[in-house]
């Protein structure tokens, strides 16, 4: 970006520190490698070779520690395993594993890094090892940003490769053959004379011996699974009932809990249980943190007993109505805080000053994530220790907040991680395991499930962040010349990180992702952040900053390319200054034919953004019918580096547009009387199937860096639509949801 | 497709109990043309109100979400179609989520839940098209026993009657639960004021 | 009470107002049968009672008091899939997959009424289970997968 940089330590450990809060450490607890969290209760004839594989004489088990919502994290590192391991599908079983400082997420580092590099001297790649150094010091196991296959992809296969050496090691010793001499397939280790091992039949022998190190992975020419179809690990399951989600876990004497709290995140004033204390199959009415839970032998029993208790609730501290919220993000463009200014090419502050200048106002709402699976928890509160079943993305996150409850010490709260029907970052909370936990309390040696309603989910539902554009352009002799674009928005990470008791100051990445790391040069270039303070709380919501500010950017591009009387896609990549965003977007139009005149009635738009490190272009057709607008075909071209499933990236990605087309199209939160008007899918129900157009999707593999899938399809959606609607109407569309002022079928 | 027999055989099946609302019919003639046409905007009022008329609507076979819980007047969601059966049969039953309740089972819906009642959940018959309708369309609807299956103004409130004696559709407009606004009066006085329009000639407003 | 879930006999006491829904899972243990919304606007409580895909959020157990009813479980397992569960596999349609009980199950009372279904039949029928992983595409393509199947069987 042409700046110059002076790399201090001072400025090293500032930007380090900014993440941590303040942790110092020391060179050798960087180094050591966090304890292998298998060897603890390993019986003889087992052996664990790091923290990903384990094995005895009947079973062979591949921890997959990353979360599954859905995205196929299981099966992608089990994948990884099973590709050095020389191992089948079928000869092993997976697990989520226990929470580990040793399943740290370093990949999760980059995005931090990233935001580091952009407002500090320090330069991506020193930012993103220091983050990632602070990571695996506190043993920060997460799942999120799409980041489990980049954070798998290396270790995995390293642990996988272990393993497999570590067998031949074995085999070695218990036959006398070289190790030179042996190989692996199929689960066993083959002698010359053929004659084949099972690994399991070695699992005493490599017990006793050490680990082997450092073996180089194999080369991409001899994969067996990575890069080719498979069939994924979970579908069998997923397609006949039989896959087991936190809601389906059972326990020998489990009660059902549902909850009510405060619908304002305020404090509960007072409430009447009289109704609900004597129906049917009430066990007990227990206060919980801001509010009140049922606990009964049937979940629907609960539920309808918390329907018959009166509530009174205090305020919220945020205002109560929706207009107020929006003004405060408006306030926020002049009184600040500034969070900060992510680029600023040339000075278009200068150059905006005079002249015609486009200018526009864009604002995107609070959204639910709402996963079709509610929240749940099932907890036991033992003697010396407390289990948790639960799908999550923050195991051990949950161990504190947990034992912040029950007065266990973290490493005595066993969190039993189990999958997800869905997530969109909703399951990187605490809350509703905090108040499991609180209600499982009162009932000691019992285990208790807490299944939110859906109704208490919305309530409950940290939305993605309220945020508003302001931008200004310049456009010369046809092309994009200036763009300025302010960003107001309420700070999404301090927010988050808040609850799971980080302190997170400075700047704040997502802000304005989507906007400042545009693979755009421009003459004059600038991006700014405001701070607006003292809004709902907001969380992560599927692609996070970027789901806003694609829309601000592309939309508002869009605009000044209009107004230049350019080509949307040709004058794109003459902005382009990255050669793998330009491979996309020329793939992108030269699938969707971009260029032809539109059939009469319909209208092609374009978006191209990138985040995660990867961008993405989307062309959207429309077509105007009797009854609404009709998305009629997408086409989608993302570059994650290596594409691992090929099967599953496909879906992943088609999904991801559904997301962002849907929710762009119908779904927000709004405030009234403090509490989400919002209450069940009803009202919030992003895209139906009769309204899901035809997606086409292709994946390049061009970028040097292997990066996820999960999140980067969704900021292109919402703008490539809108820009579709402005080619088929001539109305642009500046705030989301469109349904404000387009119909659809 | 063929048409699912199942739903229809479900129509009308359990136990006849609750409300028994009286069908006094006037003499014809005996109520004056004045009080015709103001019993028949009372009608009017009522079956213009969304907890009838978003049912009561045309040959597109979809029907309404409207009334002061929806907001903005919308089409029923999901893309639900009740087909020219007027039950769904060509596509998804209404009664798959508008499940048919015993008589006895009747309870308060949810806000935002399918109401059910005692009868198979359908459309009114095409031919009884008032969403959307001015009160002289549906006068004149109402008044041509062409468009009302034959019934004339007695057999009209004896229908009305007859639904609500078996838990169906007119007794669950003026009880709707779940927060949803009931339609004005009540059922005696709208089959009242059926009556004193029969009686009055089935006068419309010019 | 006694139900008829699967081809067995189970013998329920619940009161008459519980959904069938939460008869099933917590009652009876079936947990393949989900709870999405518990006001019909997901499908992923979808089951089949006397051959009609009925959302079992919505039926209260008196109505269900001597039925056949039909869950996901009872369609087919992994061992003897039912064609619908093939082509979903085939297909590979589930991403978290919490919704797919509700939709195989829908699908397959669709395809058990209109074996060769247009999109606008597919459309109609199948929009009032919700997917929020977007699988729709999929489960178009895994619809007519089965279709074929079931027809050349």
């Amino acid at each position: 970006m042409g700046r110059a940089r002076t790399i201090t330590r001072r400025s090293l450990l500032v930007g380090a520190t900014a993440i941590a809060g303040g942790v110092a450490f020391g060179a050798y607890v960087v180094r050591r490698p966090p304890a292998n969290p298998l060897a603890a209760g390993l019986g003889p004839g087992a052996a664990t070779f790091n923290p990903w594989v384990r094995i005895d004489g009947e079973t062979i088990t591949l921890i997959t520690p990353h979360a599954d919502i859905g995205q196929g994290a299981t099966h992608m590192q089990a994948l990884l395993i099973a590709e050095e391991m020389d191992l089948e599908p079928g000869q092993f079983v997976t697990g989520f594993g226990p929470p580990a400082a040793a399943y740290y997420n370093t990949a999760m580092a980059d995005e931090v890094g990233a935001g580091i590099s952009a407002t500090t001297p320090v330069p991506p790649a020193y930012a993103s090892a220091a983050a990632g150094t602070i990571m695996k010091v506190l043993g920060f196991q997460g799942t999120g940003g799409s980041s489990s296959t980049p954070d798998s992809f290396v270790k995995l296969r390293e642990a996988g490769a272990m393993a497999r050496e570590t067998l031949k090691a074995a085999a070695a010793v218990e036959t006398g053959v070289p190790v030179a001499d042996l190989r692996t397939e199929a689960g066993q280790v083959i002698l010359p004379d053929g004659t084949a091992i099972p690994y399991t039949g070695l699992a005493a022998r490599a017990g006793q011996i050490a680990p082997v190190e450092g073996t180089p992975l194999r080369d991409p020419a001899l994969w067996r699974y990575i890069g080719k179809p498979t069939q994924r690990l979970d579908i069998v399951a997923k397609s006949t009932g039989t896959q087991l989600y936190g809601i389906d876990f059972t326990a020998e004497g489990m009660l059902h809990a549902a909850v009510r709290t405060s619908p304002r995140r305020g404090r509960l004033i007072s409430y009447d249980a009289s109704a609900a204390e004597g129906m049917r199959g009430v066990v007990a009415i227990v206060e919980v943190t801001d509010g009140v839970a049922v606990i009964a032998d049937n979940t629907w029993r609960a539920f309808r007993a918390l329907d018959a208790i009166r509530f009174d609730w205090g305020p919220a501290d945020y205002p109560a109505e929706q207009s107020e919220h929006w003004d405060i993000v408006a306030r926020a463009f002049s009184d600040g805080p500034l969070n900060a200014v992510w680029r600023n090419d040339g000075a278009s502050e200068e150059r905006l000053a005079s002249g015609e200048v486009v200018e526009a106002e864009f604002r995107a709402p609070y959204v639910a994530h709402q996963p079709l699976e509610p929240l749940t928890a099932v907890v036991r509160v033992n003697e010396d220790s407390t289990d948790v079943w639960t799908a999550t993305q923050i195991p051990r996150f949950l161990q504190s907040v947990v034992g912040g409850v029950t007065g266990h010490a973290s490493d005595d709260v066993r969190v039993h991680n189990l999958y997800a029907g869905g997530s969109f970052g909703h399951r990187l909370e605490a809350a509703q395991v905090r108040i499991a936990a609180e209600i499982a309390n009162r009932r000691r040696g019992v285990p208790v499930q807490l299944t939110y309603s859906r109704e208490e989910d919305f309530a409950q539902d940290f939305p993605r962040h309220i945020a508003m554009a302001r931008a200004r352009g310049k456009v010369a002799d046809g092309r994009v010349t200036a763009l300025d674009i302010s960003v107001a928005a309420a700070p999404i990470m301090s927010s988050q990180a808040g609850r799971l008791g980080y302190a997170v100051n400075g700047p704040d990445a997502q802000m304005a992702a989507g906007i400042w790391n545009a693979p755009y040069a421009l003459p004059d270039f600038r991006v700014r952040a405001f701070e607006a303070r003292g809004l709902a709380p907001v969380s992560s919501w599927r692609s996070v900053g970027a789901s806003c500010g694609g829309f601000f950017l592309e939309t508002f591009l869009d605009e000044l390319i209009h107004a230049a009387g350019a080509d949307p896609v040709a004058e794109r990549l003459r902005l382009i200054d990255d050669p793998v965003a330009r491979r996309v977007l020329e793939t992108a139009a030269d699938m969707a034919g971009w260029g032809r005149a539109p059939a009469p009635g319909r209208g092609f738009g374009v978006a191209l953004v990138e985040s995660f490190g990867v961008p993405v272009a989307e062309i959207v057709e429309v077509a105007a019918t009797g009854s609404g607008i009709r998305i009629e075909n997408v086409w989608v071209v993302a570059d994650p580096g290596t594409v691992i499933d090929p099967v599953n990236i496909e879906n992943h990605v088609q999904g991801a547009v559904v997301w962002g087309l849907g929710h762009a199209m119908n779904s927000e939160i709004t405030y009234s009387d403090g509490m989400a008007q919002q209450t069940n899918y009803h009202d919030a129900e992003g895209m139906r199937l009769h309204q899901c157009p035809e997606i086409h999707v292709r994946v390049l593999e061009d970028n040097p860096v292997l990066r996820g899938i999960g999140e980067p399809p969704v900021p292109p959606a919402a703008p490539a639509l809108a820009n579709a609607i402005f080619a088929l109407t001539g109305t642009r569309l500046r705030e989301m949801p469109f349904s404000r002022h387009v119909q659809f079928v | 497709m063929k048409p699912f027999a199942i739903v229809a055989a479900l129509a009308l099946a359990g136990p006849a109990l609750a409300e028994q609302a009286v069908v006094a019919p006037p003499e014809a003639g005996s109520v004056s043309r004045a009080d015709g046409l103001a019993a028949w905007d009372r009608v009017y009022e009522v079956v213009s109100h969304p907890r009838c008329a978003n049912c009561h609507v045309g040959p597109d076979n979809i029907p309404m979400w409207s009334g002061p819980s929806y907001g903005t007047a919308r089409k029923h969601g999901m893309n639900i179609n009740a087909g020219e059966s007027r039950m769904g049969a060509e596509y998804v039953p209404c009664a798959a989520c508008h499940v048919q309740r015993a008589q006895e089972d009747l309870a308060d819906n949810g806000p935002n839940e399918p109401p059910q009642v005692a009868l198979a959940w359908q459309l009114a018959p095409v031919e009884f098209q008032w969403f959307g309708k001015t009160s002289a369309e549906i006068c004149a609807q109402m008044a041509d026993p062409e468009r009302t299956g034959g019934r004339d103004w007695v057999a009209l409130a004896e229908h009305l009657a007859e639904d609500a004696h078996h838990g169906g559709f007119v007794a669950w407009g003026w009880n709707p639960g779940g927060g949803r606004e009931p339609a004005p009066y009540d059922l005696q006085r709208h089959i009242d004021d059926v009556l004193a329009w029969g009686a009055a000639g089935t006068p419309c407003a010019d | 009470m006694r139900l008829i879930v699967n081809g067995q006999e189970a013998e329920v006491d619940v009161e008459g107002d519980m959904p069938l829904l939460w008869v099933l899972r917590d009652e009876l243990g079936l947990t393949g049968t989900k709870y999405g919304c518990g006001i019909a606007q997901c499908g992923a409580c979808t089951v089949h009672m006397d051959g009609l895909a009925v959302r079992s959020c919505q039926v209260p157990a008196s109505a269900a008091e001597g039925a056949e009813v039909t869950t996901i479980e009872g369609l087919g397992t992994p061992e003897a899939l039912h064609a619908v569960q093939k082509a979903w596999i085939d297909e590979q349609v589930a991403q978290c997959g919490y919704c797919q009980a509700g939709q195989i199950m829908q699908a397959a009372w669709l395809l058990d009424m209109s074996p060769d279904p247009t999109e606008a039949e597919i459309d109609r029928v199948m929009s009032g289970n919700l997917c929020r992983c977007g699988t729709y595409p999929r489960i178009r393509a895994a619809i007519r997968a089965a279709s074929a199947a079931m027809k050349e069987a």
